[in-house]
């Protein structure tokens, strides 16, 4: 007789096809692919709409006017990067707005009795007409200063108004803030359709009867094992293809400057990510084996959508303090605690009560989760629910016939 | 040697199995027969391991069986399941990796298995792209994928064409040559073919076990006479004879005296007699008197 041979090591070959099984589904390809794309979208829109260089022309028709177009043009640049302005010099008023209608100009800058008039066609670019007014009077008042003989200089002395912050938020507000909601929006949709999946394969060996054959060669545990962790490596995966197509972007369009601030998050939001789906995903496999068709995935999977549900409802429209609170707990910490620390810094204390009730959590999960998993898995013929699996006499029960 | 002592199941307030008892010889092919609901398949899978008995055990060799050994038996459960959208390659490949064995030795049985069945340009079709009776073959290969100890199999030839039927069988005994082999059949012919004990199971019970042999000598021997065109209702006068069937120059008899080596000579001494011939009791009877 040959020796029986040992269970170590099966939960890989299971995880494995799982994996081979999911990288050839079309599918799942097209859906993490449609992930990569939106978020590579979204940084070249947001880089297009931010770091396009712009130029505007305003037609002048005096040479005041040119000169405080060119003056503007300074301003305009810092209130805005990259942007110009340049000064059309046109024969007379008609000729400024006739330019101006057929869109070669984008305002003109005209002499008027007591000053200058921007016209515009039905608008102007309010960067461009705030970098107007503030250079028209200096332009004027500097001409003015010269032919009466008065040092500018002397009288503007003491007029500057500069501003101060005692609170001041860190620096790439918009960047921080944005990569804060990435990260809860990404471990939403991440762990839901990972989630489904695991249910989903569960559900599928039962519903095709496999699971007999697989219990009598394997271990119920590696089962599960081997598909927990199959499914999380792919997460992870997911995860890190993201993160690298999003830092190709961002460096592909220039806008390097927001990887510094957001780095330290992305690294804590690996390690939360890894803990916050193993923890849930034992849940997501014992929600499989409690349905004996796809149909009742639906409602054997609310639970491990709720726990998914609530933060991301809490990150979207909870206050500070709430916020604050809701990021230490298990699973909603995968959500809010990158955020938090892209958005500013978190104390480590809180870090690390996150840490542990994670672990926790995941620990506990995985044992209730597990245990329902063995209870339920050969069992036909309807579907369960938690409780009533967890009451089930600790022994494979079959299909009744 | 595989052995169920005094295996019992309940569901809710039903005995589906009640006490059933039997042993299955290394090297004997054992049918396991009895009516829908008698209790087959739940006694099977509570020999795999896959069901839990409410009491009684399971030994192997004398000993109580292991989770070890259990992965060792080639298992075809009632309900067939595979993954229907693998490819039929790589999931016998998958269930001999599941059984331990290495990636290399997976695939030479795979090969050879699917080689057996005609099957080897189909290995990489989906199982859902086969018939009915290919995904059965399958089914039968994934039961002898990895390196047996034993083999349970539930209903292997449901839904096989004869011909499939037989080169099973011939693989059964390949396979199966010094195994413990219990199978369960509807099919009474195929069983008599094949078996060399029997087990039948009534309403949960062991209502008959042993070679087919000696279960066929408990039963009353009977004769066929058929005489040369005559009439064979006389046969009814002679001494020591009991006739059960007259039909024209046939009778079936049973000796209630009469030595059966005199037979013979009795009827020649007074007709002209085409063929005296020993009745083998056919098992479906043996199975109907048994179970009613």
């Amino acid at each position: 007789m040959t020796n029986p041979t040992t269970t170590r090591g099966l939960w890989q070959v299971v995880a494995r096809r799982e994996m081979a099984t999911a990288l050839r589904s079309k599918s799942f390809l097209i859906s993490g692919a449609v992930l990569v794309v939106a978020i590579v979208a979204m940084i070249v829109v947001s880089g297009f709409l931010n770091g396009r260089p712009h130029d505007d022309t305003v037609a002048v028709v005096d040479g005041t006017g040119q000169r405080a177009v060119e003056a503007a043009s300074g301003i305009a640049d810092r209130l805005q990067e990259d942007t110009t302005v340049t000064a059309d010099r046109v024969a007379d008023r008609g000729a400024a707005e006739r330019a101006v209608r057929s869109g070669d100009a984008d305002a003109a800058l005209l002499p008027t009795r007591d000053g200058y008039e921007v016209v515009g066609d039905d608008d102007v670019d309010s960067t461009l007409a705030q970098a107007l007014q503030s250079a028209v009077p200096a332009t004027v008042l500097s001409a003015n200063a010269a032919d009466q003989d008065v040092d500018l200089a002397k009288l503007q002395a003491g007029t500057q108004t500069t501003q101060r912050l005692l609170d001041a938020g860190p620096e790439d507000e918009g960047v921080r803030t944005a990569a804060s909601y990435v990260f809860v929006v990404l471990f939403f949709v991440t762990a839901i359709g990972f989630g489904m999946q695991i249910a989903t394969s569960v559900t599928q060996e039962k519903e095709s009867r496999v699971v007999e054959i697989l219990a009598a060669a394997v271990p119920i545990r590696a089962l599960l094992w081997g598909k927990v962790l199959g499914w999380s490596v792919l997460a992870l995966a997911q995860v890190v293809v993201l993160g690298v197509a999003a830092t190709i972007a961002l460096v592909a369009t220039g806008q390097t400057g927001a990887l510094g601030p957001i780095a330290p998050a992305l690294g804590w939001y690996v390690v939360f990510f890894v803990l916050g789906f193993v923890a849930l995903s034992s849940l997501w496999a014992a929600a499989g084996s409690l349905a004996s068709r796809q149909q009742d995935l639906q409602s054997t999977t609310a639970p491990a959508q709720m726990l998914l549900f609530v933060p991301y409802i809490v990150a979207f429209v909870a206050g500070e303090g709430v916020k604050t609170v809701v990021s230490m707990l298990p699973i909603a910490s995968t959500m809010l605690m990158p955020g938090r620390l892209a958005e500013g810094s978190v104390p480590l204390w809180q870090l690390l009560v996150a840490l542990a009730l994670t672990v926790l959590a995941a620990v506990l999960l995985i044992r209730v989760g597990a245990r329902i998993y063995e209870r339920s898995l050969l069992r036909t013929g309807g579907k369960l629910g938690f409780g009533e699996a967890l009451r089930l006499s600790d022994e494979r029960e079959p299909a009744t016939r | 040697m595989l052995e169920a002592t005094s295996l019992t199941r309940v569901f809710g307030d039903k005995r589906v199995v009640d006490a059933v008892s039997f042993r299955v010889e290394p090297g004997r092919i054992t049918g396991f027969v009895g009516a829908n609901g008698a209790g087959k398949t739940t006694t099977m899978r509570m020999l795999m391991g896959v069901l839990a008995p409410t009491s009684g055990t399971v030994s192997w060799d004398g000993e109580p069986i292991t989770v070890e050994r259990r992965r060792t038996f080639g298992y075809m459960p009632e309900e067939r399941g595979l993954y229907p959208r693998m490819k039929v390659g790589e999931q016998l490949v998958y269930f001999a990796r599941l059984h331990g064995m290495s990636t290399y030795d997976a695939g030479k049985r795979t090969a050879s298995l699917l080689e057996h069945f005609g099957l080897t340009d189909r290995a990489d079709d989906l199982l859902d792209d086969l018939s009915l009776g290919n995904q059965q073959r399958v089914q039968i290969a994934a039961a002898l994928i990895h390196r047996l100890t034993a083999l349970v199999l539930d209903e292997p030839f449901s839904g096989l064409d004869p011909l499939a039927v037989d080169s099973m069988t011939d693989l059964l005994r390949n396979e199966a040559a010094d195994l413990p082999l219990l199978f369960s059949s509807h099919q009474l012919d195929l069983v008599e073919r094949l078996c060399d004990d029997l087990i039948v199971l009534s309403a949960g019970r062991v209502v008959a076990s042993g070679a087919v042999e000696e279960l066929r000598e408990r039963g009353s021997e009977q004769y066929r006479v058929v005489l040369d065109g005559e009439d064979a209702a006389w046969l009814r006068d002679l001494d020591g004879v009991e006739v059960s069937d007259v039909d024209g120059s046939t009778a079936l008899l049973s000796l209630t005296g009469l030595p059966p080596a005199d037979l013979t000579a009795a009827v020649v001494a007074k007709s002209r007699v085409l063929e005296v011939a020993r009745v083998r009791q056919p098992l479906s009877e043996i199975f109907r008197e048994v179970t009613s």
